[in-house]
């Protein structure tokens, strides 16, 4: 191991926990991108202090890090970096406690995050620290849409299963409602559930699960029987994207309605939040308006296709998402397949402070070879080259 | 939506313009000379302010010229055929004769790709029944314009139909097939795979460019020539810049001859860096799909973080991309203007590694011999065109190693009852 790299971690180490221990929403931008970009330097120059392939990255990058006057100048690596394998990593293989896989969908290889012990638990602060900011800090009964295998703790844990338990803080005790799949797909444990919720009427709770399996195996299934259970004082997260949904022809605006006429809450309790296991502790809530905010120990950019540089606020653009948590993995700075539009960069009405952005599509995916498609998405009439 | 291209509701429209179509192509002859007629006044409108800028319609002019066509239809169907009727063949006489209605689904990467692939049908004396992409409408329109303001008489217009539907109407899709003697079916696998296997009747001809990729080469004495060097770095960029280096024809990969001791590609690399900034100073993107970006982000990270002996070179912007190492296999393309750059022990043995893959082999090799060497294996080894680097994009017949006019046309022979 490099001398210097070890030498860096202590210093680095104090850096981020001063972050993590600040209200997430409570700094200025100006006086947070100060001492983030100042930590993202350090961060950059400890990566490539173990990681020849990665310091081989930042090197040809065409703005020297040393040179960076703003974290948009910085090298950033795509998601993609992460499907790797092995993983892209930062420490031995020894220090390595548990690997964090994405939910790749079906012939898609999944992006996996290696994560030590120090980079795990800074994981963990973040996300509390981020959720309480919505939940509010008591602990409660965690309600989980999903199977009870998730809650364990295995070496390699899928997204679903990070993201449940990256929640586990808050509970007090945790019920899965969802009975494990006996042929495809999961079903709906509804003694269990019924049961849950007799015990926990009066309680304030925390439900989480995957965006489309609240939608096909909760909400639709309680529907289906006509069930309505009367838990006004919880709060729904959820995450996963909308894509399956989409199918479903099922938009934001019904899935809410549905979701809390099922629980018999009122709508601003369903909350949705953007995340990914390449960027895991920091998680993206919406808002009271709708918004998602960036809290003290990350950022996020929204780069033009076309250029690649910043957009301003009101346009739209890739996700660029940033955050200071990871030190196992070069997860810093990382461009997603995700477009967002810039919302603003300060002054949301709901009180948080910093850059607010509304999630808008993931890019979709596209085989790019030989001589093309029969059928482009291209919409536009292109002028400028020629033959 | 425009006059020129209609917007198909239902496969009785198409079954009608199809009808329409197929009456044109048998009821009357058009003489091949009258077609070159029309088609050099055509070339010379598309000089208009409004339709030169498109990309390819500089080439599309050059294509459209009777010195190019001429040579093409001489070699293709003999050359009786620009004499029209019938030629003597033996004790027999043969002519060539339209399919008749032939169809067209052109990919939509390549903005000239449907009006290319209808002039080899018209050249043939059929009637075309082209389906427009969506994102090509407004280009193909333009140009078509251009057609229907100088050719009075119809001639040609009257023989043509262009019409637009979703990709995914099957109906209409079917009824296109079911009504053509023939098709032109350019695009992806998995497209071209679906288009394949519609309910053509039995005796339709169907001409198939699929997906291939294409691939440049430049010897020791060539890169290592710096008299030269920059010259050929802007032929490089100008065939890596055209289609948004999309076609079959774009170069994806440049192979380098490893050079004597003391050579160093990096000077070329320092000289395409120029040629590929100044060819996009002059031909800027306007608009990008965020998918290409993210690809071009992609490919320059997957190479850094592959092996830290790779290298690389590329702006903020996602403009251009040059990736160098070493290597014989062609890497997976990634399109967008990133070109990759892999230095090899032996040109001739990265030739051999090519499959049917390959459609164009564009070189840059001082020795003739040498070159005749390489040619040969690139035949041998499933490569249809070896052209010089700057030229990999010239659309000329043979293409994908198939004549684009004599499969559109039937000859018909003609022995006399009579003694």
């Amino acid at each position: 191991m490099n001398l210097l790299a070890d030498i860096q971690s202590p210093e680095l180490e104090h850096s981020i926990s001063h972050l993590l221990e600040v209200p997430p929403y409570g700094i200025a931008p100006e006086q947070r991108h100060k001492a983030l970009l100042a930590l993202f330097k350090q961060e950059l120059d400890y990566a490539c202090a173990r990681n020849p392939q990665f310091c081989n990255y930042v090197k040809h990058w065409p703005i020297a890090v040393s040179a960076a006057q703003n974290i948009s100048d910085l090298p950033y690596l795509p998601v993609s970096a992460f499907k790797a394998n092995p993983p892209l990593s930062l420490v031995p293989p020894r220090d390595v406690k548990r690997t964090l896989t994405s939910s790749s969908t079906s012939g898609q290889v999944p992006s996996r995050v290696v994560l030590d012990a120090a980079t795990s638990k800074r994981m963990t602060k973040g996300v509390i620290a981020i959720i309480r900011d919505f939940i509010g800090p008591s602990r409660r009964p965690y309600l989980v849409i999903d199977t009870p295998e998730n809650l364990g703790r295995q070496a390699e844990l899928g997204a679903r299963g990070a993201a449940i338990q990256a929640l586990g803080s808050f509970a007090t005790e945790i019920s899965c409602c969802l009975r494990p799949a006996q042929q495809g797909e999961p079903s709906l444990d509804l003694e269990k559930l019924l049961a849950s919720v007799e015990k926990w009427k009066d309680a304030e709770v925390l439900v989480y699960g995957f965006t489309h399996l609240i939608w096909v195996h909760f909400v639709q299934a309680l529907q289906g029987r006509g069930i309505t259970l009367n838990m006004p004082r919880i709060h729904v997260l959820h995450s996963g994207g909308w894509k399956r949904l989409e199918r479903l022809a099922v938009t934001k605006d019904v899935f809410i309605r549905n979701v809390s006429s099922v629980f018999g809450c009122p709508p601003d309790r369903v909350i949705d939040y953007y995340g990914m296991v390449e960027t895991v502790g920091v998680v993206y809530p919406d808002c009271e308006l709708g918004y998602k905010h960036v809290p003290a120990f990350a950022d996020l950019i929204v780069r033009d296709p076309l250029t690649l540089a910043p957009v301003g606020v009101g346009q739209q653009g890739l996700v660029q998402v940033c955050s200071v948590l990871p030190t196992s993995f070069p997860g810093f700075l990382l461009l997603t397949d995700d477009m967002a539009e810039i919302i603003g960069h300060d002054g949301c009405l709901c009180g948080r402070r910093g850059t607010h952005f509304r999630f808008l599509r993931r890019v979709p995916k596209s085989e790019v070879r030989g001589c093309g498609n029969l059928e482009t998405t291209r919409q536009r009439f292109e002028r400028g080259s020629n033959v | 939506m425009s006059d020129l291209i209609q917007t198909i509701a239902c496969p009785q429209e198409i079954t009608c313009l199809a009808q329409r179509l197929r009456n044109s192509a048998v009821d009357q002859d058009r003489h091949p000379n009258a077609i070159l007629d029309i088609f050099e006044q055509w070339a010379d409108a598309l000089n208009d302010r409004h339709v030169r800028d498109i990309p390819g319609v500089t080439f599309l002019r050059l294509w459209l010229r009777r010195g190019t066509l001429e040579p093409i239809l001489r070699r293709e169907l003999g050359p009786d055929f620009l004499n029209g009727g019938w030629s003597e063949d033996g004790r027999a006489r043969l002519r060539a004769v339209p399919l008749g209605v032939v169809g067209h689904w052109p990919a939509g990467n390549i903005e000239i790709q449907p009006v290319l692939s209808l002039t080899c049908a018209l050249l043939g004396g059929n009637s075309c029944l082209v389906r427009i992409p969506s994102g090509l409408i407004e280009p193909s329109r333009l140009v078509i314009e251009q057609l229907q303001k100088i050719d009075h008489t119809g001639l040609l217009m009257e023989r043509l139909a262009m019409i637009t539907f979703d990709h995914s109407r099957t109906d209409l899709h079917e009824a296109m097939a079911r009504t053509v003697d023939g098709a032109m079916i350019w695009g992806g696998a998995e497209s071209v795979l679906q288009v394949r296997s519609l309910p053509f009747p039995h005796w339709a001809r169907l001409l198939v460019f699929g997906p291939r990729l294409s691939v440049a080469a430049m010897d020791a004495a060539t890169w290592g020539d710096g008299n030269e060097r920059s010259s050929w770095c802007r032929r490089i960029a100008r065939d890596v810049w055209q289609f948004e280096q999309q076609a079959c024809s774009s170069p994806q990969t440049l192979f380098l001859e490893c050079g004597p001791a003391g050579s160093d590609p990096a000077e070329l690399v320092e000289d395409l860096k120029l040629a590929f900034k100044e060819e996009n100073r002059a031909h800027p993107r306007q608009q990008i799909e965020p998918v290409l970006t993210s690809a071009i982000c992609r490919a320059r990270a997957a190479w850094l973080l592959a092996d830290e002996a790779n290298q690389a070179s590329f702006p903020e912007t996602p403009d251009w991309t040059i990736l160098l190492g070493k290597g014989s296999h062609i890497p997976e393309p990634t399109q967008g203007r990133t070109l990759s750059i892999l230095v090899a022990d032996d040109l001739l043995k990265v030739v051999s590694k090519f499959d049917g893959n390959v459609q164009t082999l564009g070189l840059a090799i001082k020795d003739k011999q040498r070159e005749e060497i390489l040619t040969d294996a690139a035949a041998r080894h499933g490569v249809d065109r070896v052209v010089r680097l700057g030229q990999m994009h010239v659309f000329s017949s043979p293409w994908d190693g198939t004549d684009l006019v004599r499969p559109l046309v039937r000859l018909v022979r003609h022995v006399s009852s009579q003694n």
